[in-house]
């Protein structure tokens, strides 16, 4: 008896007290609401996190899904992700198959598992841009924006959102530029499984003209450290040959200039050789030879 | 709150609490055929089509569900009338306990649904979200691949 007393009262306070589920009929109508209850409410994309993971000071859901926000339209100016867009759907599109390779759309149908890829949003992950997340760092390599909406619309770089955390503000969707269609993206986690959270995750996007290399993006992340580009890895790539001497040079220099945060799950040692061996997997993928 | 789901085609409502989960609701209201194991997500056991996409219903805040069709491993076939997926699970082995089945065959279906001549790449990915701890996987995509190609011969339903 005593016991199930203690495990309502434990699961009751990890849960929180959720008192109102609240179906935004428009962006207008969603960011209203929020601005009445802040901070005890929160925007609902797919809701899988909202779940797993429960803050007890949150009582109002506002969900999004009624908002307009699932669409992907392709543009002369690039690519547009409605938030409330899922990985499935973001995996499927035709427009972002062909988009810097397709790296997005062949990852965004492999991460996390096949009945969790229907509901997880691209919103969603970037609102709660947990330090296992494998799209936002994806997202930032391929020089992502997002459209929020605060009262007004406005754009800002995905690096930037992330950095600045906006709390109340909701990401309306997410803009890939228009001149990375030959580009080509790249994306390598070390994982014992598909599903397993990563333990150090590299993303890159790379343009080259066959012999040299134009443009590159190269963002680390992995647990416990948050996505966040790497210019000077960028610069000894850019202007110089597609050769196996430029990627040693990156490769050599890396593990001093990625920071790997703590000896959390695997040592910071451990960490620095994975870096290492990221680039040289972005070597094979570019170069299709493998060292 | 109250919501308003068509599960297995039968308009349904329901009261629910603003957090509660639909694998919860679906239970409580005698939809006993979606087992509940891990409650995070990751075994799949719980999975229910959603407007015909496979999702995890531990995971599923039922108010989300306001307004959508559910689809349980019972709405996709029974004792009586099973589909070709539950035959070919029977015939290939691919069931032992049986508590990983119901969300196993709700994954293959809506596989099939898109895609009526999958690979075995794609039936394992499509299947990627279902822990099974009895058959080892390998008869359970035997019984999807099976149970793809009875249909497209037209020999089952």
């Amino acid at each position: 008896m005593i016991r199930v007393t203690i495990g309502v009262v434990c699961k009751e306070a990890l849960m929180g007290r959720i008192t109102e589920y609240y179906h935004a009929t428009s962006l207008e109508d969603a960011f209203a609401k929020a601005q009445q209850l802040r901070p005890a409410a929160a925007y609902v994309g797919g809701g899988v996190e909202l779940i797993l993971r429960r803050n007890p000071e949150i009582t109002t859901l506002i969900d999004l899904s009624r908002c307009g926000l699932d669409y992907i339209t392709a543009s002369g100016e690039g690519i547009e992700i409605g938030s409330q867009t899922t990985l499935t759907t973001i995996s499927r599109s035709a427009d972002i198959r062909k988009y810097a390779g397709g790296s997005l759309a062949w990852w965004a149908g492999r991460i996390a598992q096949n009945n969790l890829r229907d509901m997880i949003t691209v919103g969603g992950v970037i609102g709660r841009n947990q330090p296992w997340n494998d799209v936002v760092p994806h997202l930032i390599a391929l020089g992502a924006q997002v459209r929020l909406f605060d009262g007004a619309e406005r754009i800002m770089p995905l690096a930037g959102y992330i950095e600045a955390k906006q709390p109340g503000v909701i990401i309306k969707g997410v803009l890939l530029p228009a001149g990375n269609a030959g580009s080509s993206g790249f994306l390598w986690r070390f994982t014992r499984t598909l599903q397993d959270i990563s333990t150090l995750h590299f993303s890159a996007l790379v343009s080259s003209d066959g012999k040299f290399m134009t443009a590159a993006n190269l963002v680390f992340a992995g647990r416990p450290g948050h996505a966040a580009l790497y210019p000077r890895l960028s610069e000894g790539l850019v202007g110089k040959s597609l050769s196996h001497e430029t990627f040693a040079r990156v490769a050599e220099m890396a593990p001093d200039v990625v920071e790997v945060g703590t000896d959390l799950r695997a040592t910071g040692e451990f960490r620095r050789e994975l870096v290492r061996a990221a680039i040289a997997n972005l070597e094979e993928h570019m170069t299709g030879v493998a060292q | 709150m109250t919501i308003s789901i068509t599960v297995n085609v039968v308009e349904r409502s329901f009261d629910v609490q603003p957090d509660e989960v639909l694998l919860d609701v679906l239970r409580r209201e005698g939809y006993l055929e979606v087992k509940g194991s891990c409650h995070s997500g990751d075994c799949g056991a719980c999975t229910v089509l959603l407007d015909g996409r496979p999702v995890a219903s531990c995971l599923t805040l039922a108010a989300k569900a306001d307004g959508h069709a559910v689809t349980t491993v019972r709405g996709i076939g029974d004792q009586a009338h099973p589909h070709a997926l539950q035959d070919a699970f029977l015939k290939n082995g691919a069931v032992q306990c049986g508590y990983c089945a119901p969300g196993a065959i709700t994954s293959a279906k809506a596989l099939l649904d898109e895609n009526p001549d999958p690979t075995e790449e794609e039936v394992r990915l499509a299947m990627d979200s279902n822990y099974c701890r009895c058959t080892g996987y390998e008869q359970q995509v035997e019984a999807v691949l099976y149970a793809a190609a009875q249909l497209r011969k037209g020999d089952a339903k």
